[in-house]
């Protein structure tokens, strides 16, 4: 018996350095076990064609949830991330409606939508970090100046994405589908940021804002870098989603910012800033897109369906601070 | 300890999935509605899953399947994918978009799935859209609105949400008709977001603005709000505004007897787009095929119209009916068929 207790005890604690030291963890257990119940209920939703089908549909909103969790490291936010999404989204495909559709001009147009995302980013950590306005406002009201030059730049949806490009995303290199080497090169970007100063800066920043400027840190600077990042990794979001829908529309991401911020926090980073991964909102943002379609898979009656998918994502937030936690 | 639990929770997991995939159904159609901020959309569910129903007195078995939440964009094409996972027959959506889903409406065509849109158009040339025209919708009560008030006059139009296709039809319908009657002034054209709230506050401001306006052209969604701005004003008899298809807008609009009218988007078209489906996953063929609208693919169902004329007749029919009811109508089983060779 107290043996038995002994080795619980121990387990927990090794549980507990385990999540200390991959703060990732608790995401990915909650994500694995989403994919076992959905297979459960759905055979087809598990299978290699299902599991692609799963990446085309959400790596936009994984690449927004890793941009969001870069400003979210510094105790930011940014509310305007799903606007700068709709934004490169309908910039591109305007300018690519207007070339050929050739490679060269698609890659030359993909990099000024980078350019337009890390614009926007630019803007919002100059008016929050610079004039020091409230993160959560700041960027809510940029959100609505971007989606208001969204509309400028395309009034209402629908303008068709070339050909090539839609084609690219829906094919496969050496029978691999294409969006698992996108997840791939997301995960090595992911992996080599962490690596980065500029990344240890901004959790250095989160952590303690006071501690770091009165270090040296340069903190409004920092801080305006990563909604830089984020801005570019809404361009990447912008990428994917228009290789999934295959068109523009203007207001297409606007519903996908609250996802993010979501995403981020279920994999493990705390909004005041200071604490999480990149890697675990990758997760974060898969397990929001699995619940979905588990809510629907068990049978739930159309009505409840908000109301059960609300509940387990608040489910999966207690789980993942369960087990990171137990003591 | 962890295990038996473990096991016990497979175990009822692999009873509950035992349980779902028992059905005979001849047809299994796939319900997708990705907002669900107002009662007309429930009510637009139910009605389809009451026609589904009513099949079986016809001999045939339709199952639905509903997914319906506030979704974003992937979020529906999800939808979608779940749908073509579970391998329905057809899939009836009521979109977010109206170009997002094309790869995905052509993944589910090429495994053999039939999609429809209804109340919002889509671009995929792999589905149809069974549905209002919301051009000819705005028009109609534009038409009112200008013949009501004799071709003259100051008006404004009260908008849902920019940038949004129906949005955008209907805009387009009620400008070309105004065009026509010169003497017509448009004063102003807000945005309100399909919002009551929004719709009171635009109408307070617009009054506040124009004092002598005849007349408000304003989307439903809104226009209660607007009437409740217009009447704390005082000016319920001096001005004819476009009205709502819901019962407790009909109720004040009867007891107050308002200049008014209203097209009618039904919450039933989606009620038409599933017999629509049956009727071609029995492999009939549409007398006429869909190719209306702006991407060639639409089957426009007729608009009611409701005005002075016969608004007490509409308002008797929904009595006892909850405020949130709309008026409704859909194509029966039978009116269906006759559209089918």
């Amino acid at each position: 018996m107290t043996v038995g207790k002994a080795r619980s005890r121990s387990m927990s604690v090794r549980v507990r350095q385990a999540c200390a030291t991959f703060p990732f963890l608790p995401a990915l257990v909650i994500l694995a076990v989403l994919f076992i119940l959905n297979g459960m209920f759905n055979a087809n939703s598990v299978s290699f064609q299902g599991i692609s089908g799963l990446f085309s549909t959400y790596l936009g909103l994984v690449f927004l949830a890793v941009g969001q969790t870069y400003v979210i490291y510094a105790g930011d936010i940014d509310l305007s991330a799903g606007a700068i999404l709709s934004l490169v989204n309908v910039v591109i495909i305007t300018l690519m409606n207007r070339y050929d559709g050739g490679v060269l001009s698609t890659l030359m147009i993909m990099s000024i939508g980078v350019f337009v995302g890390a614009a926007c980013g630019l803007f919002n950590g100059l008016i929050i970090a610079g004039l020091r306005l409230q993160a959560i406002v700041a960027s809510f009201a940029s959100s609505i100046f971007f989606t208001g030059v969204a509309l400028y730049v395309l009034p209402v949806a629908g303008m068709p994405a070339p050909m090539i490009y839609w084609q690219t995303y829906f094919g496969s290199i050496f029978g691999i589908p294409f969006v698992f080497f996108v997840l791939g090169v997301l995960l090595l970007l992911v992996f080599l940021l962490s690596r980065t100063q500029a990344i240890l800066h901004l959790l250095t920043v989160g952590d303690d804002q006071q501690a770091a400027y009165q270090s040296g840190l340069p903190v409004t600077r920092i801080r305006i870098r990563g909604y830089v990042v984020c801005g570019v990794f809404a361009s990447f979001a912008a990428f994917c989603l228009t290789g999934d829908t295959a068109s523009g529309d203007p207001l297409v991401g606007s519903a996908m910012t609250l996802s993010s911020v979501a995403a981020a926090v279920l994999g493990g980073s705390m909004l005041s800033g200071g604490f999480g991964t990149a890697l675990g909102s990758v997760f974060g943002a898969l397990t929001i897109g699995l619940i979905g379609s588990l809510v629907y898979f068990v049978g739930t009656p159309a009505s409840w369906q908000n109301l059960v998918q609300g509940l387990a994502i608040l489910v999966a937030l207690m789980v993942g601070i369960l087990i990171s936690r137990r003591t | 300890m962890t295990s038996i639990r473990i096991t016990a929770l497979l175990a009822s997991v692999a009873f509950a999935s035992g349980l779902t995939a028992a059905s005979a159904a001849d047809y299994k159609i796939g319900l997708s509605n990705g907002w669900v901020g107002s009662e007309w959309r429930t009510q637009m569910i139910s009605e389809a899953e009451d026609m589904a129903e009513a099949w079986s007195e016809h001999g045939i078995e339709v199952d639905v399947v509903v997914q319906s939440a506030n979704v974003d964009v992937p979020g529906q094409v999800a939808h979608v994918r779940n749908f073509i996972n579970e391998g329905v027959d057809a899939i009836i959506i009521n979109p977010n978009s109206p170009t997002a889903f094309d790869p995905v409406f052509a993944q589910a065509k090429a495994r053999g799935i039939l999609v429809i849109a209804t109340d919002a158009e889509v671009s995929s040339q792999d589905a149809m859209y069974v549905g209002i025209d919301h051009k000819a919708y705005a028009a109609g009560t534009a038409r009112w609105l200008a013949e009501t008030l004799g071709g003259k006059g100051s008006i404004v139009a009260i908008n849902g949400v920019a940038g949004h296709p129906a949005n955008e039809m209907r805009v387009e319908g009620y400008r070309e008709v105004f065009a026509e009657y010169p003497d017509l002034k448009v004063v102003n054209e807000v945005n309100a977001n399909w919002e009551q709230a929004q719709g009171q506050q635009a109408m307070q401001n617009i009054l506040a603005t124009y004092p002598d306006i005849n007349g408000v052209w304003v989307q439903d969604g809104m226009a209660a709000g607007a009437w409740r701005a217009i009447m704390d004003a005082n000016k319920a008899e001096d001005i004819a505004a476009t009205g709502e298809i819901r019962k407790d807008f009909l109720d004040i609009w009867v007891e107050n007897g308002f200049t008014s009218a209203a097209s009618v988007n039904p919450p039933g078209v989606m009620a038409s787009a599933l017999n629509v489906a049956v009727n071609l996953l029995e492999g009939k063929e549409l007398k006429e095929p869909a190719s209306a609208g702006k991407y060639g693919n639409a089957m426009y169902l007729p608009i009611p119209f409701i005005d002075g004329d016969n608004v007490a007749e509409v308002h008797a029919e929904l009595e006892g009916k909850p405020g949130y009811y709309s008026y409704t109508s859909s194509l029966s089983i039978d009116e269906t068929a006759e559209l089918f060779k």
